[in-house]
């Protein structure tokens, strides 16, 4: 029988979304142009090529290394791109996705990538081309909900405030709004204006977003109702708490 | 507006706390019910700053043009919005008119709320607001305010003109 992973304990709902985003076993609920997303991630201009840091490793001639000969560099370290950020807020209103599980989901799920993991915020630091295919993934899956979620390279306020009127988690700089129904996105992940207003699609329901969140809420569904996930959790702390505590020694 | 008005302890203070951000209309609307009920002396709304150019990251400077900053109209008296209205605290004259404001919020807020009864807005005057307004005469060391219920009600480091609107009752 062949090997499969398991990421993590738990049969409550909340429990089997943190194992499929760990796995990258996403469902795509939206269409988000390459154009689209260039334009929103606001490193450079839709359509222009990549700025470079250092030529393409082939033309660099590489010194002798046996991890080098092992490990096939990702196409953006190949071409030599610039290292670029894409940073995402997520509310704890049910949002879809929890800051740490942005991270698990990053590094399991992909190379060449630098997660950065805060109460709030999750931030990603790639090379460029490698950055665009990570964000298509986390912008047009389950794991964002552009109601609940935002795309914020600063001014990341939101997170743990309450909800808008209109359902919304709340955006100082006001980079994305709930337009006859759908978000609309008209600003870069840093607050300054772009020349297209990028459809984002619709934001979940308040059911829909119970449903595919990877927060433990109690009025949702609560930590303590997952045994098997609190009995993990203990054991950790208990080897973390015993580790490298040898009282003869 | 009563001249030398003081804040007295018999005044009683009502937080109201929505479970949502209101927008501007919504807010508006809450204001004007909360008006309209006899007994209210001041109002005091706070939430998340809506800021009129971005203050930090490569757009610094940039224009926000947030569209919940706007200005609203309340008991006829007009202000913009700097915030995106979180919570009102209402100070009453009688504790008797808290049925009232409790029936105001109902017809204004279309989502649940909390009202909580207790003491929220500040009554004395700190050493910034002394700095601010100084002492009334070199003899009465008391605050240089012609009416002390302004305590509070703004930051004593920001513009009075900006973040304060006085509702004239009728008759003063």
């Amino acid at each position: 029988m062949a090997y499969k992973p398991q990421y993590y304990p738990g049969n409550t709902s909340v429990a089997k979304n943190r194992r499929k985003h760990m796995a990258g076993n996403l469902e795509k609920l939206r269409d988000i142009s390459d154009e689209d997303l260039t334009a929103i991630l606001g490193h450079r201009a839709p359509g222009s090529d990549y700025p470079s840091t250092h030529p393409p490793l082939a033309e660099m001639g590489e010194p002798d290394c046996p991890v080098r000969e092992v490990v096939d560099p990702t196409p953006g370290a190949a071409a030599g791109d610039r290292l670029r950020y894409v940073q995402f807020s997520d509310s704890m209103y049910n949002a879809p996705a929890v800051p740490y599980w942005r991270s698990y989901h990053a590094a399991i799920n992909f190379r060449g990538v630098d997660p950065g993991t805060l109460s709030g915020r999750q931030v990603n630091e790639m090379r460029e081309r490698d950055l665009e295919e990570f964000s298509k993934k986390a912008c047009e899956t389950e794991i964002t909900d552009w109601g609940l979620a935002g795309m914020r390279g600063c001014t990341v306020h939101g997170h743990s405030l309450r909800l808008q009127e209109d359902g919304t988690m709340f955006d100082m700089l006001d980079r994305r709004r709930l337009e006859g129904g759908v978000m609309v996105m008209d600003k870069d992940q840093v607050g300054v204006p772009i020349d297209r207003k990028v459809n984002l699609g619709k934001p979940m329901s308040e059911s829909e977003a119970a449903k595919r969140t990877t927060f433990y809420r109690v009025d949702n569904v609560s930590f303590r109702s997952d045994k098997e996930v609190v009995e993990h959790v203990q054991k950790v702390w208990e080897l973390r708490t015993k580790y490298g505590f040898v009282p003869k020694a | 507006m009563v001249r030398t008005a003081k804040v007295t302890d018999k005044l009683k203070q009502i937080r109201i706390f929505p479970h949502r951000l209101l927008l501007p209309e919504t807010a508006e609307k809450l204001l004007n019910e909360l008006d309209s009920v006899k007994g209210v002396v001041r109002m005091l709304i706070s939430g998340k700053n809506l800021p009129r150019k971005i203050t930090c990251g490569p757009g610094t400077g940039m224009d926000v043009n947030h569209p919940d900053r706007i200005i609203i109209h309340v008991s006829g008296s007009a202000f913009e919005l700097h915030v995106i209205v979180g919570e009102v605290l209402v100070e009453v004259d009688d504790e008797s008119v808290v049925e009232e404001i409790k029936k105001a919020c109902e017809r204004a807020l279309p989502f649940p709320f909390e009202m909580k009864r207790g003491y929220f807005i500040k009554s004395k005057p700190t050493l910034t607001d002394y700095g601010k307004y100084g002492f009334k005469s070199r003899t009465d060391e008391t605050i240089n305010l012609e009416d002390e219920r302004i305590l509070g009600l703004i930051d004593p480091h920001a513009k009075v003109e900006t973040n304060l609107c006085i509702v004239k009752a009728e008759g003063l």
